[in-house]
């Protein structure tokens, strides 16, 4: 999963194991990046 | 209607017109005002394909603006019920998107106005989008609603009578549309539409005249305003054809 430091804005992969923690800042707020697919919206 | 009427105009622009209709029912200029509010079919945006949108409004917020936007609507068989015209949209802040920013696919379709905001974005954000425009009705959607602001109103005929007495305060008479007098047509703002501006020291009298109707038809830019008449015209005649045909079995 990636996401992105809320505090020094780098991509951060996180496994089961670390926890939720930026490796390089130890900030625990990460943001989660929208996804690079086309989103497909009706007009409603 | 086997009668025979006529169509007198009183004011006439691209968007915005006025005329006067004689020998017509009540019922049948209200046929013509609901056509021309939900039967006639406009293009409009009706699915966007977000690419990236960094804003700060939701894809589907978004995608309501864009399909709120009116788009010029080429004549009648140019394009079938689900013929699709893709327009795009890709622009970076700082700065406003507008639906000037709109390319389209087929000049026929294109933003009717270039002036509407969709969103502002700041520096860094970006709108990338592609939509497509299907024809429909405003039955369905408003955002297919080619006559946004149509309606009728009674011609007014104005007789002057006696002199008000001298020692009586004239009360103003309000009224407001499109008055006959003596065969001439007046639109009542031009005396701000009061009777006693235009007549000081009369006495008026008001009635409607039967079976004639002023209307106002005003459009949002799909077509002209009479293109929009004659098309709502049209689709009352093909849905009696079908009517008659359905019930001949």
């Amino acid at each position: 999963m990636s996401y992105k430091c809320s505090r020094c804005k780098r991509d951060v992969q996180l496994d089961e194991y670390g926890g939720v923690r930026c490796p390089y800042c130890g900030h625990r707020v990460l943001l989660k990046e929208r996804s690079r697919d086309v989103k497909t919206v009706p007009v409603e | 209607m086997t009668e025979a009427y006529d169509v007198e105009f009183v004011e006439r622009g691209d968007r915005n017109i006025r005329f006067l209709v004689r020998g017509v029912t009540p019922a049948f200029a209200n046929g013509i005002r609901r056509a021309m509010v939900a039967d006639v079919p406009t293009m409009a945006i009706d699915e966007v394909r977000f690419i990236e949108n960094s804003s700060v409004m939701f894809d589907e917020q978004l995608a309501l603006r864009l399909g709120l936007v009116p788009l010029t609507t080429p004549p009648e068989g140019e394009f079938a019920e689900d013929d699709v015209v893709t327009l795009s949209i890709d622009v970076e802040g700082p700065g406003t998107a507008y639906s000037g920013d709109l390319v389209t696919s087929d000049d026929l379709v294109r933003p009717a106005d270039e002036n509407v905001p969709i969103i502002k974005l700041k520096d860094g954000q970006r709108l990338e989008a592609e939509a497509d425009a299907v024809l429909d009705r405003g039955k369905d959607h408003a955002k297919h609603q080619g006559g946004v602001a149509v309606g009728y109103r009674h011609l007014q005929r104005v007789t002057v009578g006696e002199d008000i007495s001298e020692f009586e305060e004239q009360e103003a008479q309000i009224i407001r549309g499109v008055i006959e007098d003596d065969g001439e047509l007046v639109l009542t703002s031009e005396f701000d539409h009061d009777l006693s501006e235009r007549y000081p020291g009369k006495e008026v009298h008001v009635e409607d005249v039967p079976g004639a109707f002023v209307f106002h038809v005003e459009t949002d830019g799909s077509f002209d305003a009479t293109d929009l008449v004659t098309r709502a015209v049209d689709t009352i005649d093909s849905r009696a054809a079908d009517l008659e045909e359905a019930v001949q079995l």
